[in-house]
């Protein structure tokens, strides 16, 4: 994962370039200053907030968020993710309110993202298991190390269903994460409209061992 | 260790090809022209149209097939069964075909050991040996017990050898364990058999209620479509009406529980409410209805040579409202366990003119000891407010398994049926003779044995020789500890045709090798009336022959030549066309083979060109004759019967020391007793053994946590398994729950082999056990 | 025998620059979206040090911007259960 994550690292300041060359050509390029405020039912706002959404927030679709951003977050399969995003310094659940945006995603201006969905809304101590992210600097080497995560692919043949390759221990709501712009990339469906989602998909969690069928234990 | 290259091309076009899906995700609207051009891809696969090889829906799919392999799944989007959508085991039904231990070879038994032995042998024998065994013991003593999961022509050829060219009614098919009761439902309410509705009835209803059946795991992909329909209208309500709590419970808008067997009272309770708010639709009950009452007190059938005639009597709408008055909500509510205020609820549902409902039900009313009477019961409550054969109005008899419609129901491989009519009537006798082109007399006029008959016959004695295909008795008989005891006593010869070892292939004096699914062709039937055609597709492994073909070598070692003329290049067609001349009649036309092979699944009764869609309704269906919007042509008095049938108890109900029910039934994963579906990994993976569900509360205070061996106990066996608590499903207190596919947990040695005296069909729901700690 | 299989974006404007590269290198299979600016890169070596070797050089790559694993087999790595697992 290191090789991409340097591309990726370059990606998302170009990104950000991008952006921000965006936002500061928005700013001049509002509303003329010498035109009457407030007619035509204050139609000034529809232009100015075309100006200052990017594109990717009015078309719904973002595939910035994907698998090696998520997998970063995390020190192992299915661990919790860190909060990649500034949370207040006293942080402790009664100053911030994260189901607000995660509780049912939606595009947030200050993080230039869609927020992902939470699927375990009822635990509400969030701050028990997500802690935020303060430095990038080790105290001391580690030497941790674990198993790769499940990768896409698992299909059975070529364009069945791909199996459940996570448990589901706190990862059973498959809309809340596959579906939405907030999803990540690589993993998001358009077929969510289905509603049972486990007629088609049964686990197969490939960080376990794969169980051969013998008659007669 | 080096790939194969053909796998290792396999697996690159596999990489590509998801890499483009994903690319489609992000990018839509994206095409990749070039991806074709990948070197050694193995895109080559051609799409061929077949029915699913599982349940009763009936789904149409795409078998993809490379070189002579079935290597993918789609659902066929021009079937309108499913419209291109499958379920999980569907999307993976391939790979059932391709188990380690697949058996290619036939085997006979010699000395104790099983040998293989080259097929064209074992046919031989299998010829002797009936020869033999019919010499010696009489016409009735060889048997043949086949399979809803026969393909048509299988079923056709069985009928045909056995009841026309030997002359014994000795077959029967393990539908009768599945449908036998919705079918004498259907023959006592309205004289034909199968549902007057269509799947298109989920596009029109607003208020759907399941009857004891868990359809989100049992008919997933009908399920939903209901589950569309809500979503994408406002008007949409679920309700599921069932003994315990299951995935169906979570996605309804209701889930009402009752208590086991109750179903009746609750049925009963439903008119009586009806009646009381004047819900009734006078003008359709008036000119289309009549009421009746038969026998009570009917038993349970647990003695060998349990015989029960009913004897039907008409009464009138007075007397079946006195008989109601034994079940209002209030009393029902004290045995039922549902509160008067649901059952209110649920008349209301019915009763409300502006709703159209269908009733959707399987294996909760079939598996019953009074099957018959409370598919009467269901029929009862939507006759009396007339919503019945119309768009959305509808008591829907869901059907089990893929063709015991097509097969058992259509062609009639019961003891009792012919492909037209029964044995007991002179003209059907006379017309299957002369299709069958065999001297007058050939079909013997009395039915013989029901399946538990006929596996306690073989028990007795009476019958020495029986050929089984397409099903595994010796896991699914109830009380299966006598069933199979007595096929292995002495002087019984046992013929298995199957496609992996079994239980029942274990107690085989004879294995053949079968074709599986697609590797053979022929028709299967699904619940709503539609025939679907499948081509052989890919072909069978090592020496496994299509049953059908096995029946027929068979049948010209014993003389019968004549009857079975036809070659291997174009024996399906001319069963077909054969076939469909039982059925010349608007009230139940067969499409031509022309027709079912070039298109996606065609409902019956076809005629002139069009499907029918709902029966009995003058707009849909030309055989209506009496100038009415509604025509029940079913009965000599052309009117759909109304049954006062009454609440009895159950065969076996919890006492003081078996103080638990036993239920048992399926879970998605896995089809009936495993032996396909267990062979694909992934189906596998996602269920590798059974359990034994237990209400939490009960585990509590029995002191038993998840995972713990546990004994369950009744009066005629045992089997100890691990507990399930909040898994897959959760029990009411009192009641367990143990899924039947995995053959290492017997669980049909602990069952009771009772059954309704009207249909012969076991009540696999509910006998008594106890449970202790293992 | 690890085989792979990534959605790679190229550089602004170097679409048809990267597909060569990359079709010219040993393992390497690729071929370009009709309407977009992306490729799909399928990769197939015989071992895993020759995968590692790989890696190092597709981030030598000028070319290109990113790559996004999206399917990944590798015939050596074992998984115990009841049995041997995998056939072959």
């Amino acid at each position: 994962m290191n090789r991409t994550e340097r591309n990726i690292g370059r990606m998302k300041l170009g990104f950000a370039a991008f952006y921000l060359s965006w936002v500061l050509l928005a700013l001049p390029a509002g509303a003329a200053d010498d035109i009457p405020y407030g007619f035509d039912s204050s139609g000034e706002k529809i232009f100015a907030r075309f100006n200052e959404t990017p594109l990717a927030a009015i078309s719904g679709i973002d595939g910035r968020r994907n698998l090696i951003s998520f997998y970063e977050l995390r020190q192992y399969p299915g661990s919790p993710p860190k909060i990649p995003h500034k949370v207040s310094p006293s942080f402790s659940g009664e100053t911030e309110n994260c189901i607000a945006c995660h509780g049912r995603g939606g595009y947030d201006v200050t993080q230039d993202a869609y927020a992902p969905v939470t699927p375990h809304p009822e635990k509400e101590l969030c701050y028990q298991c997500h802690v935020p992210r303060l430095t990038d600097e080790l105290f001391v080497e580690t030497n941790w190390l674990s198993v790769p995560p499940p990768r896409l692919g698992m299909s059975q043949m070529g364009g069945s269903p791909t199996p459940i390759p996570h448990s589901l221990q706190l990862r059973d709501d498959c809309i809340a994460c596959h579906t939405g712009p907030g999803a990540v990339a690589e993993i998001r469906v358009e077929h969510g409209t289905r509603g049972n989602c486990r007629q088609c998909h049964v686990q197969f969690i490939v960080t376990e061992p794969v169980l051969e069928f013998t008659r007669n234990k | 260790m080096a790939m194969k290259i053909d796998r290792r091309s396999f697996v690159k076009s596999a990489a590509a090809a998801s890499a483009v899906a994903t690319a489609a995700s992000l990018f839509p609207g994206i095409s990749f022209a070039g991806w074709k051009q990948l070197e050694g891809a193995t895109g080559m696969i051609r799409w061929e149209k077949a029915p699913c090889r599982f349940c009763g829906t009936g789904c149409g799919v795409l078998v993809g097939v490379s070189g002579d392999r079935a290597v993918a799944v789609k659902g066929d989007p021009a079937c309108s069964v499913n419209k291109g959508l499958c379920c999980v085991k569907g999307y993976h039904s391939v790979q059932a075909l391709y188990g380690k231990d697949r058996i290619t070879r036939a085997q006979v038994r010699k000395n104790g050991k099983m040998v293989e032995v080259p097929i064209q042998e074992a046919l031989d024998i299998i010829a002797a040996k009936m020869k033999e065994t019919i010499s010696k013991h009489g016409k009735d003593s060889v048997a043949m017990y086949g399979s809803g999961q026969w393909s048509i022509p299988d079923g056709y050829v069985a009928s045909k050898l056995f009841k026309g060219c030997i002359g014994t009614n000795n077959v029967e098919a393990n539908a009768r364990l599945c449908m036998a009761s919705a079918v004498t439902g259907f023959m006592t309410s309205f004289g034909l058999d199968e549902p007057m509705g269509c799947y298109e009835d989920i596009d029109y209803a607003n208020v759907f209620i399941t009857w004891g059946n868990n359809m989100a795991e049992m008919h997933p992909v009908l399920f939903s479509r209901m589950l569309a329909q809500r979503k994408r209208r406002s008007d949409v309500t679920i309700i599921d009406f069932a003994t315990r709590s299951t995935r169906t419970s979570q996605a309804a808008d209701k889930s009402i529980l009752f208590n086991p067997q109750t179903d009746l009272a609750v049925a009963n309770a439903i008119c009586y409410e009806i009646i009381r708010n004047d819900w009734v639709n006078w003008d359709f009950v008036n000119k289309h209805v009549s009421f009746h009452k038969g026998l009570t007190n009917i038993g349970y059938g647990l003695e060998d040579n349990f015989a029960f005639q009913d004897k039907g009597e008409g009464i009138d709408f007075e007397q079946y409202k006195a008989f109601l008055q034994d079940y209002t909500p209030e009393k029902v509510e004290k045995i039922s366990g549902v509160s008067a205020r649901d059952i209110k609820y649920m008349a209301s549902l019915y009763g409300d003119p502006t709703k159209k409902v269908t009733s959707f039900w399987c294996m909760g009313m079939n598996q019953h000891t009074r099957g018959t009477w409370i598919n009467n019961l269901v029929y009862n409550i939507h006759l009396l407010v007339g919503k019945i054969s119309t768009p959305g109005n509808s008591p829907f008899s869901l059907t089990g398994q893929p063709s015991a419609c097509g097969t058992v129901r259509e062609v009639g491989t019961l003891t009792h049926k012919l492909p037209h009519g029964v044995v007991m009537n002179k003209e059907a006798r006379e017309m299957a003779e002369k299709i069958w082109d065999l001297p007058a007399g050939s079909i013997d006029p009395k039915p013989t044995y029901h399946t538990v008959e006929m596996f306690r016959a073989l028990d007795r004695g009476d019958i020495r020789f029986m050929w089984i295909q397409v099903t595994n008795p010796m896991v699914t008989m109830p009380k299966l500890r006598r069933y199979r005891d007595g096929a292995l006593k002495e002087d019984r010869f046992i013929v298995v045709s199957d496609v992996y070892p079994t239980p029942t292939t274990d107690v085989a004096d004879v294995i053949l090798p079968a074709a599986m699914w697609v590797e053979q062709e022929g028709m299967f039937g699904n619940s709503e009336r539609r025939t679907q055609h499948f081509d052989e597709i890919i072909p069978p492994p090592g020496e496994a022959m299509s049953d059908t073909w096995q029946i027929i070598e068979v049948a010209r070692r014993l003389g019968y030549e004549k009857q079975f003329p036809w070659s291997q290049e174009e024996y399906i067609p001319r069963i077909w066309e054969e076939y469909r001349r039982f059925h010349d009649s608007p009230k139940h036309n067969m499409a031509p083979y022309k027709v079912l092979k070039a298109r996606s699944g065609v409902q019956w009764p076809f005629v002139n060109g069009k499907e029918t869609r709902w029966r009995y309704n003058a707009e849909y269906d030309p055989a209506c004759s009496n100038g009415e919007d509604i025509h029940f042509y079913g009965k000599k008095d052309n009117r759909a019967w109304i049954w006062a049938r009454p609440y009895e108890p159950a065969a076996e109900s919890p006492d003081q020391e078996y103080n638990f029910w036993l239920n048992t039934g399926r879970v998605i994963e896995h089809w009936h007793t495993g032996s396909m579906t267990r062979r694909v990994p992934v189906l596998h993976n996602s269920m590798p053994a059974a359990y034994v569900e237990i209400n939490p509360d009960d585990a509590a205070d029995m002191g038993i946590v998840n995972g713990e061996m546990v004994r369950i106990i009744s009066r005629r066996g045992e089997v100890t398994m691990p507990a399930s608590i909040n898994g897959r499903g959760v029990p009411p207190r009192g009641m367990v729950f143990v899924p039947f596919f995995d053959e290492s947990y017997l669980i049909n040695e602990v069952t009771l082999d009772a059954f309704c005296p009207i249909s012969k069909q076991p009540d696999y729901k509910k006998c008594a056990v106890k449970l202790e700690k293992a | 025998m690890p085989v792979l299989a990534y959605i790679a974006s190229p550089r602004s404007g170097e679409k048809s620059k990267l597909l060569q590269q990359l079709n010219a290198m040993q393992h390497c299979e690729a071929f370009s979206a009709d309407n977009a600016e992306i490729l799909i890169l399928v990769t197939d070596t015989p071992d895993t040090e020759a995968e590692k070797k790989l890696q190092k050089q597709l981030n030598r790559l000028e070319a290109l911007e990113s790559l996004s694993m999206t399917f990944g087999y590798n015939d050596e790595l074992q998984y115990k259960g009841e049995g041997d697992g995998h056939e072959d």
